[in-house]
């Protein structure tokens, strides 16, 4: 029997997968370019008034590094918190299972409305408001289950023979971990370390308890500037979102190669 | 015997672990690489614990304060409201078709990202993942807007073919649309890693062995890819669960999930203790959901990895 | 002729201002970098750019920087900041007067009794029932019955009946807690509005219907783009919304229905827990908000009638029932008193809410 339908099938689906995961950022993208004040869609003609716009607003670009800032932090902390609690959580038989994955899940669980108000409540307390780098702490907790879980399914490409082998042949457990373990599973790594940048320069729910005027980021601006009239400059900040997203994705091809998402380079 | 630098570097670390971390102290190993995440994500609890104390105590509408007494008015209330018991159903519901309908559009997408032999072709999977990652959920819904709208893109189609415009948009299906976009790229980032985990070899002795493809994907690559597949599934499950802002937009405002019940309480209602009591059983809800979940179908990619081999 | 006058007067004032702004002594005390003021986006904060903030830093060299943070959001971080002992993150809130006085209720706004624009203002800036000032109002605003004129070919509509008109379905908005309509519909569900809040029961019945009619719930901004979009015909909003999406091009008008319209106030509070100087400078600029100069631009902006007396209403909304000025105009109106607002406005939004999302 050919496997014709269920390849056809497959096709299909990706296809219409590839279509809806492109349609609202290519429309958000072409929108940018409206001459007009309103986001039309199509366009009445082409225009880059709107990305002049926007450097004309030194908030906006005030803000954008705010974000960076927040995303370098969130990723920062996240890769070693998350990556040895991976590590923990897959390669060693604990106790208590269940209640430690429903505990390390309650980022997921609680609302972010809810850690919002609560982390500012926290932060408050401890005097980290007005700053910068305590958005970037709060995107890492809010996320952390993301990087635990992209670094755990690539211990799936990690073979702990190869690891006892590299201690048995009298290599000391550092050596194992920095020659053995994490190229193992440094896929893992690469991918939580862009989700948690990704997600923390998008953040802007609980950000929103956290900021002030003087430390607002990109996203909340744009979630207050939405919220009160939209206009396509909106449509330019994505752009300029997606071309700084593609210029990172390209740059990481070069560097390392697209693959590493999918496999461990030994491989 | 001269050493590289690099393992010099390694030496001096190992030395600083030695030090640090004697041998006796290896069984702890494990719980040592867990203590920053425990006390990262006890941030969160220590978030909880304010909003907590709130849930216990009424908002005294001619101060604007909470009493200095305890008591379980809040949880009373909301459990006195049919409306929240509807917006739980319909944020439950939502999460499960959106998981079923994400899982499902994403599985092959993963596995053609995984299997194909064409390099370009999984760059552009990749890429065509990453880039809509980047335009936050409050914008991406104002794509949708443009698209959905009553003279939006889709309709124009539409209405070029001939038929009869579609609302979809503030409609409860519209939400699921949008929440089914924002979780398609999680979902095939949990799948893929697990994916890969399936060697190809089996799919090719399967099919060798007569086996039709359908039968080869239900018998051997679903069970294989299962820990791929639970954490997508919970991821998508627990983060539509406690959605805000694709309901808030693409429903129009009646068709609201139940973490909007939480906003309300805290900034319409201006009422903590509502709120906080809204948020502390739904926090509950949803950590009792995905402790059932693990407990019956395993931890996923996240469990000891020996279960697996 | 006395409106020409009075504009003449409004132009001498201002220059007079402009050439000494504040005694030397005022201008001596330590000015902060910059100024923060909660504001509502759009047309709102170009008002009050245009109309208080941009002059006040004229004058005072002090910039002033708008957070378009949520009325509704930066109150508990506002409520938190007090309850820490932080500094509050803005100097000065522009906000409800039924949201302001809950946070005077709670304590945490400073008494603004002291600033001297205030005897010239009209009584209604005062808020009731306080000893001190700690919220000043600053102009009336209506929630009008506005309307797509492509919908309407034979004139306005003279009811709030006609959002239960069967062709209007899927195509009536309202604010997502209501606000603003409760009591309208309170009359147009045939309900008096001597029993509010009493018996609010013919509100919610009319409510109940309006829900059959799959209304759109949504904020300020939502307005003008459904409008735009085609999305919807008739809607209860701000007239300052209806009317900047007029100036925009959009072919929307408004009415105030024979059962009336809900009239409220807005004000400006500040929160307590400021450096001094920098408490000084939010209450010059609170001061500065209730200058003639400063209520002719801003309000006129808005197209709400100030707090003030003897302002020049836009030329585009004199004689309109929407832009309320004299005693008769207010009497067509439904001016609920904001204790009572206080007091029940959140149960209105919880009973709205479970009509809705049920």
């Amino acid at each position: 029997m050919s496997r014709g339908w269920l390849l056809w099938l497959l096709v299909g689906l990706v296809v219409l997968d590839l279509a809806f995961l492109a349609l609202p950022t290519l429309v958000v993208l072409i929108a940018s370019f409206t001459p007009g004040t309103i986001i039309a869609f199509p366009p009445e003609g082409l225009s880059l008034r709107w990305y002049a716009a926007l450097l004309d607003r030194p908030d906006f670009l005030r803000a954008l590094w705010r974000s960076l800032l927040v995303g370098l932090v969130c990723t920062a902390l996240a890769v070693p918190i998350g990556t040895l609690a991976a590590l923990a959580l897959a390669r060693f038989r604990l106790r208590g299972g269940t209640a430690l994955q429903v505990y390390l899940l309650l980022p997921f669980t609680i609302p972010l409305v809810v850690s919002g108000i609560g982390l500012m409540l926290v932060f408050g307390q401890l005097g980290w408001l007005g700053r910068v780098w305590p958005v970037g702490v709060a995107a890492c907790v809010i996320n952390l289950p993301f990087m635990i879980w992209a670094v755990a399914a690539a211990v799936n490409h990690l073979d702990p023979d190869l690891e006892n082998a590299a201690q048995s042949l009298g290599a000391p457990p550092t050596h194992a971990f920095v020659t053995v373990t994490l190229p193992a599973v440094m896929p893992g790594i690469v991918t939580g370390a862009l989700v948690m940048f990704i997600l923390a320069v998008n953040e802007f729910l609980v950000s929103l308890m956290l900021v002030d005027a003087r430390t607002v980021t990109l996203p909340v601006l744009v979630y207050n500037a939405i919220r009160s009239i939209i206009t396509p400059d909106l449509a330019a900040v994505s752009a300029v979102y997606v071309g700084l997203a593609l210029v990172a994705i390209l740059l990481l091809d070069r560097l390392v190669g697209l693959d590493i998402f999918l496999r461990s380079r030994k491989s | 015997m001269s050493r590289s630098p690099g393992l010099r570097v390694l030496d001096a670390l190992e030395g600083v672990r030695a030090t640090l971390w004697p041998r006796p102290l290896a069984p702890l190993t494990p719980w040592a690489f867990l203590v920053p995440a425990l006390l990262l994500t006890g941030l969160l609890v220590a978030a909880l614990v304010p909003l907590a104390d709130a849930s216990l105590r009424q908002l005294d509408r001619a101060t604007f304060r909470l009493d200095e007494s305890w008591s379980l008015a809040n949880y009373a209330a909301v459990l006195a409201r049919p409306v929240y018991g509807v917006m739980a159903l319909r944020t439950l519901g939502g999460a499960l078709i959106v998981t079923a309908v994400t899982l499902l559009l994403a599985f092959p997408y993963a596995w053609l990202m995984v299997r194909t032999a064409r390099p370009a072709l999984r760059r552009l999977l990749l890429i065509s993942l990453f880039l809509p990652f980047f335009i936050g959920q409050v914008v991406r819904a104002y794509g949708w807007l443009v698209v959905l709208g009553q003279q939006g893109l889709a309709n124009s189609l539409l209405a070029a073919l001939g038929l009869p415009p579609l609302t979809i948009l503030y409609t409860f299906p519209g939400v699921l649309v949008g929440l089914v976009q924002y979780m398609l790229p999680f979902a095939v980032l949990m799948l893929a890693p697990a994916l890969t985990a399936v060697p190809e070899e089996v799919e090719l002795a399967s099919a060798g062995l007569g086996a039709t493809p359908l039968r080869t994907l239900w018998r051997v690559v679903l069970p294989l890819a299962r820990p791929g597949l639970v954490a997508a599934g919970v991821v998508v499950f627990t983060l539509t669960l406690t959605d805000f802002a694709m309901p808030e937009i693409m429903g129009g405002g009646t068709n609201d999930f139940i973490a909007s019940a939480v906003y309300d309480a805290f900034f319409q209602l201006g009422d903590p203790g509502l709120g906080g009591a809204i948020a502390i059983l739904m926090t509950a809800v949803g950590s009792l959901a995905v402790g059932a979940v693990l407990a019956l179908f395993g931890l996923g990619t996240l469990g000891y990895v020996e279960e697996r081999r | 002729m006395a409106l020409a006058l009075s504009r003449r007067a409004v132009l001498a004032t201002g220059t007079a201002m402009a050439l000494a702004p504040w005694p030397r002594s005022v201008l001596a005390q330590d000015k902060p970098a910059e100024l923060i003021v909660r504001a509502w986006g759009g047309v709102w904060v170009e008002s009050l750019e245009n109309g208080v903030s941009r002059p006040f830093t004229e004058r005072t060299g002090i910039p002033v920087r708008h957070d378009l943070t949520e009325d509704n959001e930066i109150r508990p971080k506002i409520w938190a900041a007090v309850d820490q002992g932080r500094a509050p993150p803005i100097h000065v809130n522009w906000d409800t007067s039924t949201n302001a006085t809950k946070s005077a209720l709670r304590g945490v706004t400073e008494d603004l009794g002291d600033l001297a624009n205030l005897a010239d203002m009209l009584p209604a800036a005062r808020p009731a029932g306080f000893d001190g000032v700690p919220l000043i109002n600053m102009y009336s605003y209506v929630y009008v019955l506005a309307y797509r004129d492509e919908a309407f070919p034979d004139g306005p509509p003279d009811s709030w009946q006609i959002m239960l008109d069967p062709r209007f379905k899927g195509r009536v908005a309202l604010y997502d807690d209501g606000i603003g309509f409760h009591p309208s519909a309170q009359i147009a569900g045939g309900g008096k509005f001597e029993d509010i809040p009493d018996n609010m029961e013919p509100a919610w019945e009319f409510i109940r219907k309006l829900k059959a009619q799959n209304p759109l719930l949504g904020e300020d901004p939502d307005f003008t783009s459904w409008f735009q979009n085609g999305e919807i015909d008739v809607a209860c909003t701000i007239l300052s919304n209806a009317r900047a999406a007029k100036q925009s091009g959009i072919a929307v008008s408004w009415t105030v229905p024979k059962e009336g319209a809900k009239v409220d106030t807005d004000g400006m509070w500040i929160p307590k827990g400021l450096p001094e100087n920098e408490l000084f400078w939010a209450k010059e600029y609170v001061n500065f908000a209730m200058s003639q100069e400063a209520q002719q631009a801003w309000t006129s902006g808005l197209g709400l009638p100030g707090l003030r007396p003897g302002l020049t209403p836009p030329e585009d909304l004199v004689g309109d029932p929407a832009y309320p000025s004299s005693p008769e105009d207010f009497a067509r109106l439904i001016s609920v008193p904001t204790r009572i607002l206080v007091e029940h406005e959140s149960d209105w939004f919880q009973k709205f809410n479970e009509i809705m999302q049920g």
